[in-house]
């Protein structure tokens, strides 16, 4: 099956007062149909940014590099009429990472739906159907936001992302400050479009999210991809340090945190991020490393994916 | 030499500019070039701009931007005057209210309410109506309706001085009420009163203009920039605009200079500040 | 919304009474005898005895709370007074002009709304782009322009040497009654002035609200979904910055009333402020004080209509109530 979305060599730098933030750096991933790709890492890695850089919605004092395609678009390149009249809502949903803010508080939801049916070409009269797929009780539609509780909210958010049927999914940390019966619901939903044939890029800091539903994983650390394998195998036998540090940190294993705290985007190394931090560290690691498993010291070497 | 033209420092600089022109002016033109208020040259009659009359003459003969920097002194003085004046009215209102607490503070707070609801020119009119048209009314006009700001901040600073407490500390250490207000009140309240003060003026200024326009501010013989302007009327629609757009170009221009100044510095503060100096 | 009311009304009625005994007291510390007042020119031929009388009919020589509480209980019953200037009822005057006043102010709030509502979100759509450097110096400049230079430098340009528009008046001075062209045609001036004069803190203050909520999280939502442009402003961005302007247009009342009293003088309109001016010449205090304490009541009724037109709008403060 062939790439639906195929990101290259993506940097982003933020241009601030008297520093630039470097918030994504050498990026590169693909999705293809049906594939869930979850994007791990620790807060304020770049995860987000990833997001909108796709989308077109960054600040305007973000530079981007690289190249990111979505079949045949290029979604750095084709300008922003473009991106709002075909790509956004339409080729790639996004759903945002903080629903109670992320709905305009004047509104209902019966009304932003339909709205956003409209946009698309698409009848308004279908809310409800729209809101029912997505869990959330038809009562609800004529709430404003502020009378939603947040995992009505979050339904709320996502069947908006999914108004457009789009192929691509972006879902930013879509279980934060959820309860265990929703997350599991919000995931399940996830899972479902991909075995139904679209891609989705779940962003996540939640391990245990990741686990459960995706099918590859991209671990970010420090504007960096460190390792990018498998679900399987990055959770059974992880590559990279980091990712094993991560998982030695959760609950349900050795619970053991990772000594020390991520490097600022604003004063990256030349080296490897993680060699401040690193039980493996050596000479080497002044220079900054590559591959599915960025890294000099791996403790798995990647196996040959098909 | 260079970073002086960007255009954060053009804005910085133009007013001052502005404002030391019109200073500068309003000192040295009555030296150097004394104006007879009362010689009209029946023969140089609504004389449109020209170099030997930048702001053309007006329809009694006299030379418009020569008058309109005299008057443009009246205004000024008359508009520094009346700002001083309602920051007296204000600084005391506002210190009864604070130092009193209780009733007194509701009730200025209840007349402050009212004034916020009353049309400052209407109101102006109405106190210049009731007592003798002249300097004086105008300058109670104005100090009546301007008052706001002064009394909101030195309420404000009082109550919350009481409540600190290195005064309770100073007033047992026995300090008396005087002292305490002198050295823990003023040099904290001196600074943001003086910002009130200033963006009062150009209120104060058009307030008064507005007033000789119509007719009910300052004596013709004072002749404000206002007065010319109403003067001027008769010969606008003969065509002769110059005698009332001149005068009006000098208020904006000044008014405009001293607002861009004061309001830079109101800008830097952060807005509870800000909204206690609201006019 | 009820409660809202009763509170409007609670702080109204001390405000007027406040304000009423203000003036009053004004009045009375005047230097002008009302009695020379009502006498007009015949007052200098008149003797002390029927200045005195007319004094006595007045009640002028009585103690001050009971003038005042006259004063007070006539308006209460509707009789406003005497105008001294005018020679007839205070009432009749202003139900003869208040309608021309209101009309003024009315056109020039609708004006301003739409105006500043368009150019201020447009301006805050881009940014730093030319719109908006330009809407912001203008706006600043035109701040500080009395209403009046602007009037008569309008008159200067469009009156006198365009000739599109009369230089005055309500009508034709050939007209035998005010048809609705004439009366238009005659209007667009003055309210195009007054709407430019006020403009500037309507434009300002609704392209700071915009831009600030442009960078809200759920105006970035509405556009990752892919909505117009238009749209995303207008439907998303306006519509919150909509409610606290609301209140405060109310706050500003008070200044368009005062800038209509100069452009009435300035365009000779048959409306209440130019008959201030004119009761202000006359020292008129009846006529005065009964338009100043009208004005106040009519702009503390649109206060409460803008909160009541607030809480209509903003379903935060409607549910809870």
């Amino acid at each position: 099956m062939s790439a639906l979305l195929r990101v290259t060599n993506l940097g982003v730098r933020f241009r601030l007062r008297d520093a630039v933030v470097q918030a994504v750096t050498d990026l590169d991933l693909t999705v293809r149909r049906g594939e869930l790709l979850a994007v791990v890492g620790e807060s304020g890695c770049g995860k987000s940014v990833l997001a909108h850089a796709l989308l077109g919605l960054l600040p305007a004092n973000a530079t981007v590099t690289g190249y990111a395609h979505l079949g045949t678009v290029d979604l750095l390149g084709c300008g922003e009429k473009r991106l709002a009249r075909e790509v956004r809502g339409r080729q790639i949903g996004l759903v945002p990472q903080s629903p109670a803010t992320a709905l305009t508080p004047v509104r209902t939801g019966r009304s932003l739906l339909a709205e956003t049916l409209r946009a698309y070409g698409r009848d308004p009269g279908k809310a409800g159907e729209l809101a029912a797929d997505a869990g959330l009780p038809a009562a609800d539609l004529d709430r404003y936001p502020f009378q939603l509780s947040g995992g009505m909210a979050q339904r709320l958010v996502t069947a908006l992302a999914l108004a457009g049927d789009p192929p691509l999914l972006i879902a930013d940390e879509p279980t934060t400050g959820l309860d265990r019966p929703l997350v599991d619901h919000t995931l399940d939903l996830l899972r479902r479009r991909c075995d139904n044939g679209s891609a989705v890029l779940l962003i996540t800091h939640d391990l245990a999210a990741a686990e459960r539903v995706a099918d590859t994983v991209a671990v970010m650390y420090a504007s960096r991809i460190v390792e990018h394998r498998p679900a399987a195998q990055v959770f059974g036998r992880p590559g990279h340090p980091y990712t094993a540090a991560l998982l030695d940190a959760l609950p349900g294993r050795a619970f053991r945190p990772i000594p020390g705290h991520p490097p600022m985007l604003t004063a990256l190394p030349s080296g490897c991020a993680f060699a401040a931090r690193c039980p493996r560290v050596s000479e080497v690691c002044g220079s900054q490393p590559a591959g599915d498993v960025a890294c000099h010291h791996p403790i798995a070497v990647p196996e040959v994916v098909s | 030499m260079a970073d002086l033209l960007t255009r954060r420092s053009l804005r910085d600089v133009t007013p001052a500019v502005v404002l030391g022109a019109a200073a500068l002016a309003c000192v040295a033109v009555p030296l150097l070039w004394p104006l007879d208020q009362s010689a009209v040259a029946l023969d140089r009659v609504a004389q449109a701009p020209s170099w030997s009359h930048p702001g053309g003459t007006d329809d009694l003969g006299r030379d418009v931007l020569h008058r309109g920097i005299y008057g443009l002194r009246v205004s000024l003085l008359v508009g520094i005057v009346a700002a001083l004046t309602a920051t007296v009215v204000g600084g005391v209102a506002g210190g009864v209210a604070g130092l009193l607490g209780g009733w007194a503070d509701r009730v200025l707070m209840r007349v402050i309410d009212a004034l916020s609801a009353l049309p400052h020119l209407l109101l102006g009119i109405f106190i210049v109506a009731m007592l003798r048209p002249g300097l004086g009314a105008v300058i109670l006009s104005i100090a009546l309706t301007h008052w706001l700001s002064t009394a909101r901040i030195v309420r404000s600073e009082l109550l919350s001085l009481r409540t600190r407490p290195f005064i309770d500390a100073a007033i047992s250490g026995g300090a008396s009420r005087a002292r305490v207000l002198t050295r823990h009140l003023l040099p904290h309240v001196l600074p943001k009163i003086a910002l009130a003060t200033t963006l009062m003026v150009p209120h104060a200024v058009w307030h008064e203009t507005s007033l000789s326009f119509l007719g009910l501010g300052l004596p013709p013989h004072l002749a404000s920039l206002g007065n010319m302007i109403n003067d001027g009327q008769r010969s606008l629609l003969t065509g002769a605009w110059w005698a009332s757009i001149v005068p009006g170009a000098l208020v904006v221009t000044v008014t405009l200079a001293i607002a861009a100044l004061a309001a830079r510095r109101r800008d830097r503060l952060d807005p509870r500040v800000r909204a206690e100096l609201e006019l | 919304m009820i409660r809202l009311v009763r509170r409007r009304l609670a702080v109204a009625v001390p405000v007027l009474l406040a304000t009423s005994m203000g003036m009053f007291l004004l009045g009375a510390a005047s230097p002008m005898d009302p009695a020379m007042q009502y006498a007009g020119a015949a007052a200098f031929t008149a003797s002390e005895e029927n200045l005195a009388q007319i004094r006595a009919n007045w009640g002028v020589d009585d103690p001050l709370p009971v003038q005042y509480a006259r004063w007070l209980g006539n308006l209460l019953r509707g009789d406003l007074g005497w105008s001294t200037s005018r020679h007839e009822a205070v009432s009749e005057v202003i139900a003869a002009r208040a309608g021309w006043t209101l009309l003024l102010v009315g056109l020039t709030l609708a004006v301003v709304l739409v105006a500043s509502l368009l150019l201020g979100a447009i301006a805050a759509y881009r940014r730093g782009g030319l719109l908006d450097r330009a809407l912001r110096a203008t706006a600043y400049a035109v701040e500080s322009m009395p209403v009046f230079w602007l009037a008569l430098a309008a008159i200067a340009v469009f009156a006198l040497a365009l000739g599109w528009f009369p230089a005055g008046g309500l009508t034709d001075v050939t007209a035998g009654s005010a048809s609705f062209g004439d009366v238009a045609h005659h209007l667009a001036l003055p309210v195009a002035v007054l709407a430019i004069s006020q403009a500037p803190w309507f434009v300002l203050f609704v392209r700071d609200s915009v831009a600030e909520s442009l960078r809200e999280d759920h105006v970035l939502a509405a556009r990752a979904r892919g909505l117009a442009g238009r749209t995303v402003l207008f439907g998303h961005a306006l519509r919150t910055a909509l409610l606290p302007f609301l209140t405060l247009v109310g706050a500003h009342l008070p200044e368009l009333v005062g800038g209509s009293v100069l452009v009435e003088t300035v365009f000779s309109l048959p409306g209440l402020g130019a008959v201030s001016v004119q009761a202000a010449l006359g020292s008129d205090f009846p006529l005065l004080a009964a338009i100043t304490l009208v004005t106040t009541a009519v702009v503390l009724i649109a206060n409460l209509l803008t909160d009541l037109a607030y809480t209509a709008a903003d379903p935060r403060v409607r549910v809870d109530g």
